[in-house]
C-alpha cells in the first residue's frame, strides 16, 4: 500500500480522511471546551496500517496529550474508541463484549488478506447508517447482563494521566518540579496487567485486562432470596436525592403490584414492597446490580423482615393501637332522598322554602361534572350531581333504595355531616365498621386526626370518587 | 556580538566603561556555545544562548534608559553593533512585555493554536503551584 504522502497516488482514495475523531467520554476527558489537532494522513492506523486522520487534543488540566491511533474503519468494525479501544458503549475491551455477546469475529490478521478484509468492511459500512456499529456486533446487539454489570457508569479519567517518568524509576531525573511526568513507581513488572499492547487489544486475544474482568464477572456475588417466602420488600441502597420516590415506582412497577416504597432519605435508602414475592424475587434478579438510576449503580438487597420495615398504619405493618379522640363513624348521607335534601336549593323554583339543610362538604374530586355549580337554573326533578349518586331516571316513581352492595365501601367524602343524627332507613348501617376496629382505613371526617395517616389524605381518595364520577347509570339523563 | 568589525569609526566616549562587563558576557556566551549537548534535551541545548542574549541586551537598555548612564551616540552604537537586540529592546518598552525573555515566545505562527508561550501567561492566571518552563527559552514566567 502506498504509504507515502508524496510519492505514490496509487490507491489514494483508501486514505481516511475523517471530519471528526470516534472517541469514547474518557478519552474526551472532563472539559466540555476542548482544542483539538487534526492532522489529515498522520499516521498509519495501527491495526490496518492505511493513513489516516488523525487528532490530537489534551484531556484536561494535568493530563497527557492523547491521539487517534486506529482509523475510523477499524474503530468502526469494533465499535471501539479510536484511542483506547475500548468498547464505546460499555467502556470494556474488546475480548470481554465479545465473550459476553458470544460473537466470534475472524479478522484475517496476514497483510494482503487485511487489506482486502478492510476494503470490504468500508464499503460495507458506507452502505449502513453510520450510526450502528458495523461487523459481526451491530447483528448481536442485545443488552447483556454481564455487559451491564461490568460497564463502567461514569467516566475513568485517572487513565488520561501522564505517563511515568522513566528517569525518574532509575532515579536520574532531573527535571524535578517541572517534569512533566508522574513521578511514581510502576507496578510490579510480574504483574499479567503490565504487558498489554493495542493489537491484542483490539482483536480481542490474550487481553490481561479482559481475563482480568472475566475473572471478577465470575466472582460476582449474587443474590439470594431469603428463605423466609413473607419477604417481599426489597432494599435500594445508595440514592441522593435526585432520586425520587416516582423514579423507583417507575422502574420496579414492570415487575409486579408495589405495595409501597418507603423513601428513607436520611440513610439515603428506600424500601420497595411488592405485593407478591414473585414479583419481588423478579425485581431482585433484574435489578441485582445493574439497577443504574441518574448515573448511579444502586444497591439492591431484600429486605429484613416485613414487619419491621413497613410503614405503620398498612396492612402488614406495626399494629396500631386505636386513636383516641377519632369521632366515630357516620352513616353515609341520605343520598337517595333528593326530595328532603335539596342540594341545590331549588325554593325559588317551587316558591316553597325548603328547611335549610346542611349542604354536603365541598368535595375535591375533578371528576363532577360542570352542572355541579349552576343549581339554580336547574329543572326541580332533575336528578342529583352524581357525586350524590341518585340511581333512578329523571320524573321516575321515588326513591328506590340503591342495592346495597353499592354502598359496601361507602366512599369516604360521601360521609359529610348528615341532616341529622339519625341514619336513613335505608341504609344498613351495619357496613359501617365499628368505631375502634381497625380494619380498614379509618373514616375520613371533619375533625381532622392528630396522626397523619397517608390512607386518610384527601388527595390520595381519586380512586374512589373517580369511579363514581364516571360510572355511567349514576348520571342518566343529565342532557336529557 | 559581532564577529567582524563592521565600523571603522572608534566608539563613542564611555565605550571603556561598559567594555568589560561586555567582554565578560562574550565570554559566557562563547562558553555556552562551547557547551556539550550530552546529558540535555533537545530544546535546552539553546536555553542558554537566550539567556545570555537577554542578558546582554538587558544590560544596555538598563544603562540608558533606567540608569542613564550612557549617552545616546554609545547606545546607539551598540545597537549598530548588534550588542544589544534592538527588536527585543522596542518591545520592553511595551505595557506589559517589560520583562520579555525573547522574541520567539511572542511569536503567534510557531504555536498549535495561534496563541503566545507558556511563559507569557500571568502567574495568577496559571493553575496554583503549576511550575512553568517554556521549551524555547527555559523562561519560568516573564509575564507579571
Amino acid at each position: 500500500m502506498a504509504t507515502s504522502k508524496t510519492a505514490n497516488t496509487y490507491n489514494r482514495q483508501n486514505w481516511e480522511d475523517a471530519e471528526f475523531p470516534i472517541l469514547c467520554q474518557t478519552c474526551l476527558g472532563d472539559n466540555p471546551y476542548l482544542r483539538m489537532m487534526k492532522e489529515k494522513y498522520g499516521r498509519e492506523c495501527k491495526i490496518c496500517a492505511r493513513p489516516f486522520t488523525i487528532f490530537r487534543w489534551c484531556p484536561g488540566a494535568r493530563m497527557r496529550f492523547k491521539k487517534t491511533e486506529v482509523c475510523q474503519t477499524c474503530a468502526k468494525m469494533k465499535n471501539i474508541c479510536q484511542t483506547c479501544l475500548l468498547d464505546l458503549e460499555y467502556g470494556l475491551p474488546v475480548q470481554v463484549r465479545d465473550h459476553a455477546l458470544g460473537l466470534k469475529d475472524e479478522m484475517p490478521k496476514s497483510d494482503v488478506n487485511k487489506e482486502y478484509y478492510t476494503q470490504n468492511a468500508e464499503r460495507e459500512l458506507a452502505n449502513t447508517d453510520s450510526s450502528n456499529p458495523g461487523g459481526s456486533l451491530g447483528k448481536a446487539n442485545t443488552p447483556n447482563d454481564l455487559l451491564l454489570k461490568l460497564a463502567r457508569t461514569a467516566p475513568y479519567y485517572k487513565r488520561n494521566r501522564p505517563h511515568i517518568c522513566s528517569f525518574w524509576v532509575k532515579g536520574e531525573c532531573k527535571r524535578g518540579e517541572e517534569c512533566p511526568y508522574r513521578h511514581e513507581m510502576p507496578t510490579d513488572p510480574n504483574d499479567p496487567l503490565a504487558d498489554q499492547n493495542i493489537k491484542d487489544r483490539f482483536y480481542g486475544v490474550n487481553d490481561p485486562v479482559a481475563s482480568k474482568l472475566l475473572d471478577r464477572a465470575s466472582k460476582l456475588p449474587s443474590l439470594e432470596p431469603p428463605p423466609d417466602k413473607a419477604i417481599t420488600t426489597l432494599y435500594v441502597g445508595g440514592l441522593d436525592g435526585r432520586v425520587l420516590e416516582q423514579d423507583l415506582r417507575d422502574h420496579f412497577y414492570q415487575f409486579g403490584e408495589i405495595r409501597s416504597i418507603t423513601m428513607v432519605p436520611k440513610q439515603q435508602c428506600a424500601f420497595v414492597c411488592f405485593t407478591n414475592r414473585f414479583s419481588a424475587e423478579t425485581a431482585a434478579e433484574n435489578s441485582f446490580n445493574k439497577l443504574i438510576m441518574k448515573g448511579r449503580r444502586l444497591k439492591i438487597l431484600w429486605g429484613k423482615s416485613q414487619g419491621a420495615k413497613a410503614t405503620p398504619g398498612r396492612e402488614g405493618g406495626a399494629k396500631l393501637t386505636p386513636v383516641p379522640g377519632l369521632p366515630e363513624a357516620l352513616p353515609p348521607p341520605p343520598a337517595s332522598k333528593p326530595e328532603e335534601n335539596n342540594f341545590f336549593n331549588l325554593a325559588s323554583t317551587s316558591g316553597i322554602p325548603l328547611p335549610p339543610l346542611p349542604m354536603p362538604p365541598p368535595q375535591p374530586l375533578m371528576g363532577a361534572p360542570p352542572m355541579h355549580g349552576q343549581p339554580p337554573l336547574m329543572p326541580p326533578r332533575l336528578p342529583p350531581p352524581p357525586g350524590q349518586r341518585g340511581p333512578y331516571p329523571p320524573g321516575g316513581r321515588g326513591p328506590y333504595p340503591p342495592p346495597p352492595h353499592r354502598f359496601m365501601p361507602p366512599p369516604p367524602f360521601m360521609r359529610g355531616p348528615p341532616p341529622n343524627n339519625i341514619p336513613p332507613p335505608n341504609l344498613p348501617p351495619p357496613n359501617m365498621p365499628p368505631p375502634n376496629m381497625p380494619r380498614g382505613p379509618p373514616p375520613n371526617r371533619g375533625a381532622p386526626p392528630t396522626i397523619h395517616y397517608p390512607s386518610q389524605d384527601p388527595h390520595r381518595m381519586g380512586t374512589g370518587g373517580k369511579e363514581q364520577g364516571l360510572n355511567p347509570p349514576t348520571q342518566p339523563g343529565a342532557t336529557s | 556580538m559581532p564577529k567582524v568589525k563592521r565600523s571603522r569609526k572608534p566608539p563613542p566616549e564611555g565605550w571603556e566603561l561598559i567594555e568589560p562587563t561586555l567582554d565578560e558576557l562574550d565570554q559566557k556566551m562563547r562558553e555556552a556555545e562551547q557547551d556539550p549537548h550530552e546529558g540535555k534535551r533537545k530544546v535546552e541545548a539553546l536555553w542558554p544562548i537566550f539567556r545570555i542574549h537577554h542578558q546582554r541586551s538587558r544590560y544596555i537598555y538598563d544603562l540608558f534608559y533606567k540608569r542613564k548612564a550612557i549617552s545616546r551616540e554609545l547606545y546607539e552604537y551598540c545597537l549598530k553593533e548588534g550588542i544589544a537586540d534592538k527588536n527585543l529592546i522596542a518591545k520592553w518598552k511595551k505595557s506589559g512585555y517589560e520583562n520579555l525573555c525573547c522574541l520567539r515566545c511572542i511569536q503567534t505562527r510557531d504555536t498549535n493554536f495561534q496563541t503566545k508561550c507558556i511563559c507569557r501567561v500571568p502567574k495568577t492566571k496559571l493553575e496554583e503551584g503549576k511550575v512553568v518552563e517554556c521549551v524555547i527559552c527555559g523562561c519560568r514566567g516573564c509575564s507579571g
